[in-house]
């Protein structure tokens, strides 16, 4: 039977669930100039979100409803993260979205609900709620990516991640079946603690098949292929929600379910990952140098990306986790300044997308040039940026871990991908714009000065990465 | 258990006997001479000009989304209506609560004009 | 004939039926008969899980998809472009496919209720059963009780479910006529007529009569 500590520790969540409620109904209730309180509350409320999750953090993990939902320190730092970075994301994309006359109000309220998904899914304790926070979080993203609804590009987009995104689903729900037929548990503590499984090979197909989720919301190779068209396709104030706070949610939906859940099949999927990671860094790489556009190449920089997380996951112990997590943290940062000079750059009747689109950005916005030059820099991995402490901590991981090979490999196609991203910065910097076009930022103070401050940020962690780190590895129970 | 569903094969077998039934019986002792004229399609009077299959507008498409979801609700309330007084109060709550969230979309659906045919 | 082996056969019968239909729906041309395919592949399952003694889920599976999911799935199909070589001719095509479909879902009706009928248990120890409760009984208490968050969060996703559904498809288009009784019958008189009283006028020739004050309506 419930009881109201069980709601106390699902505060943050049901907080939320009211929130996106109400600016549902404000849509519905509100008329024409009153609609631009819904942008402002909606950001207010993911960061009262941020503060209700931080400040009634309990100490140690504590769990509720049954041990179907985890509040722990892990959860917290993917909650926080979440929480900022779609609040960003809604600063970037107010004027994209009046530009373009999608609906704002239905943008934010399922944009909201996608997040009670992350929340619930990084908080999970039960097959049954990682499964119900991700169709949460999925069913809210298919709807956003189709958002635009005069666009082809964006309905085909919608069709292409929807069809896959269900295929991946049933994939992961039929392997959570045999986890269930072999553990005879849904609950993740408990499949973690049988003993003398019946069918071992049944519980074989059943991590195999929860790889293959896992693959798919990361979109690791060869899990990709929605990758690119979606980013593309999507409206680009809904990729950059595909392209952050869905990758903290993935990281959290394979911590849950690989370490807390399949922790003891750990020599198993481990040489699975490094699989996935190996083709995730070929292909994210190889491709990415001939894209055009700059969505589809973000596209492809975001599986070779993916594919360094995975270093970290290689290792199974909490050294690797928090790597990995402190990986996950800073691609979605870095990822959120890009897609926010995307947004900044575009207008009505002009996406600014193609990598031309860039050229000479120096002479006409210094001060934007020198922001993509710190994002590009922090993607590559080009020290003393965010990015940088990223690469070199899952390096070190897939290092300790014995996956020498592997960091190599890693190594290497870091080197090939610093090309494609300095080709960015090449034709800012040294190459004369487009003549007749004029790409400017868009001039809206809340975006440029917050876009700023992301950017900046990434100059600010990149050389003051500690006490984040050490906040990563105190979560998962490392004091140095 | 599962004998209790005798009642319904019988309901089930009545109602597919009488259905052919009627039939058989409309076609025996009813008169039928066909004629090409007999046999085409009315449409006011003149000739046809379109098929009478055409494409379906997307808006019954909502309005059968809307149905499903409502539906699906319904079928959260059997279980809880056979437990409810074993639960007692909490029951109630947490049902209020789901129906709440349902009402809330409702809500919506209304305002927006989703249920307006136009 | 041993009971449990009945059984068993109804089970691979199920099974067969349901995997037969699913394997039709794919490969079947005409969309209309691959529906129907899909609601034989529905009811097979209904039909193993009460064999399983899941009968509310049974139950769930007839009124949900087999009554809701398929209506949306018809209509789905008559959204799309049908080739209408198909399409035209008519009705007596589907009518052979239709009557198989009822058939073997009566036939599967009647083996299952036949075989249970005997009162037969052969699915292992039905845990409502064990406890005194009915299936149903059984299911709510583990969903209101175990179950309860994944329960709520279900309600947020019907939310989102509605909240998409009527962010994609729904379109106010202009220049519709239509009446609105509520604004007709909150017409006020005073905002719609004047009444201008005025003098009566003499028309310069004598031989035309005098003109009743004039009521002027404006519309």
């Amino acid at each position: 039977m419930p009881t109201f500590n069980d709601f106390l520790i699902l505060l943050p969540e049901a907080y939320l669930t009211v929130a996106a409620c109400v600016i549902l109904l404000m849509d519905a209730f509100l008329k024409g100039g009153q609609r631009v309180a819904i942008h402002w509350l909606s950001i207010i409320v993911l960061l009262v979100g941020a503060w209700l999750v931080i400040d009634g953090q309990p100490a140690t993990a504590v769990s509720g409803f049954s041990g179907m939902f985890i509040r722990d320190p892990v959860a917290e730092i993917l909650k926080v993260f979440s929480l900022l970075t779609t609040a960003l994301m809604f600063i970037y994309s107010r004027g994209y979205l009046r530009d373009r006359n999608i609906n704002e109000g239905e943008y934010y309220a399922l944009t909201l609900f996608a997040v009670i998904g992350i929340m619930v899914l990084v908080s999970a304790g039960s097959l049954v709620t990682v499964y119900l926070g991700l169709e949460l979080l999925t069913l809210s993203s298919y709807a956003l990516v189709a958002l635009n609804r005069d666009s082809k590009l964006s309905s085909e987009a919608a069709i292409k991640y929807f069809v896959l995104g269900a295929l991946a689903s049933g994939m992961l729900l039929y392997g959570m079946s045999m986890i269930y037929g072999a553990t005879h548990s849904l609950d993740l503590a408990t499949i973690l603690h049988v003993q003398n499984v019946e069918w071992r090979n049944l519980m074989l197909f059943g991590v195999v098949f929860a790889i293959v989720g896992i693959g798919f919301k990361l979109g690791a190779a060869p899990f990709h292929m929605w990758i690119p068209d979606v980013y593309q396709g999507a409206p680009t104030a809904v990729t950059i929600f595909i392209g952050t706070a869905q990758k903290i949610a993935a990281f959290g939906m394979a911590y849950r379910l690989l370490d807390s859940g399949l922790g003891a099949y750990a020599h198993e999927w481990r040489m699975m990952l490094a699989v996935l990671a190996v083709l995730s860094l070929a292909i994210g790489n190889l491709l990415a140098i001939v894209q055009t556009n700059l969505k589809r190449l973000l596209a492809y920089s975001t599986i070779s990306h993916m594919g360094f997380l995975l270093l970290g996951l290689v290792e199974a112990n909490p050294a690797g986790y928090s790597a990995a997590m402190f990986y996950a943290i800073s691609y979605a940062l870095t990822s959120a300044a890009a897609f926010g000079i995307i947004l900044a750059m575009s207008r009505a009747g002009f996406e600014c997308e193609e990598i031309d689109d860039f050229k000479g950005l120096n002479q006409r916005s210094p001060w934007f040039a020198f922001l993509m030059m710190l994002v590009m820099f922090s993607l590559a991995g080009v020290p003393p940026l965010f990015g940088f402490f990223g690469k070199l901590l899952v390096l070190q991981s897939a290092i300790d871990a014995g996956f020498l090979w592997l960091a190599v490999v890693g190594a290497v196609f870091a080197i090939i991908g610093l090309y494609y991203y300095l080709r960015v910065v090449k034709v800012m910097y040294f190459d004369a714009p487009v003549e007749g076009t004029d790409v400017r930022a868009q001039p809206d103070m809340p975006l440029r000065f917050v876009l700023s401050l992301n950017a900046l940020a990434l100059l600010a962690l990149g050389i003051a990465w500690g006490p984040l780190f050490a906040w990563c590895q105190r979560a998962f129970g490392i004091t140095a | 258990m599962l004998a209790e569903y005798w009642p319904v094969l019988l309901f089930i077998a009545v109602a597919i006997g009488l259905g052919i039934a009627l039939l058989v019986i409309g076609l025996l002792a009813g008169t039928s001479r066909p004629t090409a004229e007999k046999l085409a399609p009315y449409e006011c009077g003149f000739e046809a000009f379109e098929d009478a299959r055409m494409k379906f507008d997307v808006r019954y498409y909502l309005i059968a989304i809307l149905f499903i979801i409502f539906d699906l609700e319904i079928a959260f309330l059997f279980p809880w209506a056979t437990v409810f007084s074993d639960l007692g109060v909490i029951a109630l709550v947490e049902m209020g609560l789901f129906l709440l969230l349902l009402v809330i979309g409702f809500a919506y659906v209304w305002k927006k004009g989703a249920l307006e045919w136009e | 004939m041993n009971p449990q082996l009945i059984q068993l056969i109804m089970f691979y019968a199920f099974g067969a039926v349901a995997v037969g239909a699913a394997l039709a729906v794919i490969t079947l041309r005409n969309s209309v008969h691959a529906v129907l395919s899909l609601v034989l592949t529905f009811f097979s399952v209904a039909c193993i899980w009460l064999l399983a003694e899941a009968e509310f889920l049974a139950i769930a599976l007839i009124v949900v998809y087999v009554g809701a999911v398929m209506v949306l799935f018809l209509f789905v199909v008559m959204m799309l472009d049908i080739k209408m070589e198909q399409v035209r001719e008519g009705f007596a095509r589907y009518l052979p496919v239709g009557i198989i479909v009822a058939l073997v879902m009566l036939a599967e009706m009647i083996g299952m209720i036949g075989v249970r009928a005997m009162g037969l248990h052969v699915m292992g120890e039905d845990p409502a059963a064990a406890a005194g409760l009915s299936n149903t009984a059984w299911l709510g208490h583990a969903l209101y009780t175990q179950f309860l968050l994944p329960f709520e969060i279900a309600a947020i996703i019907l939310t989102v479910g509605i909240v998409a559904a009527v962010a994609l498809t729904l379109r106010h288009r202009g220049g519709v006529r239509h009446q609105s009784a509520a604004e007709q019958v909150a017409v006020d008189p005073r905002t719609r007529m004047r009444i201008v009283k005025m003098a009566s006028e003499t028309m310069p020739t004598e031989t035309v009569p005098p003109v009743a004050p004039s009521q002027e309506t404006s519309p």
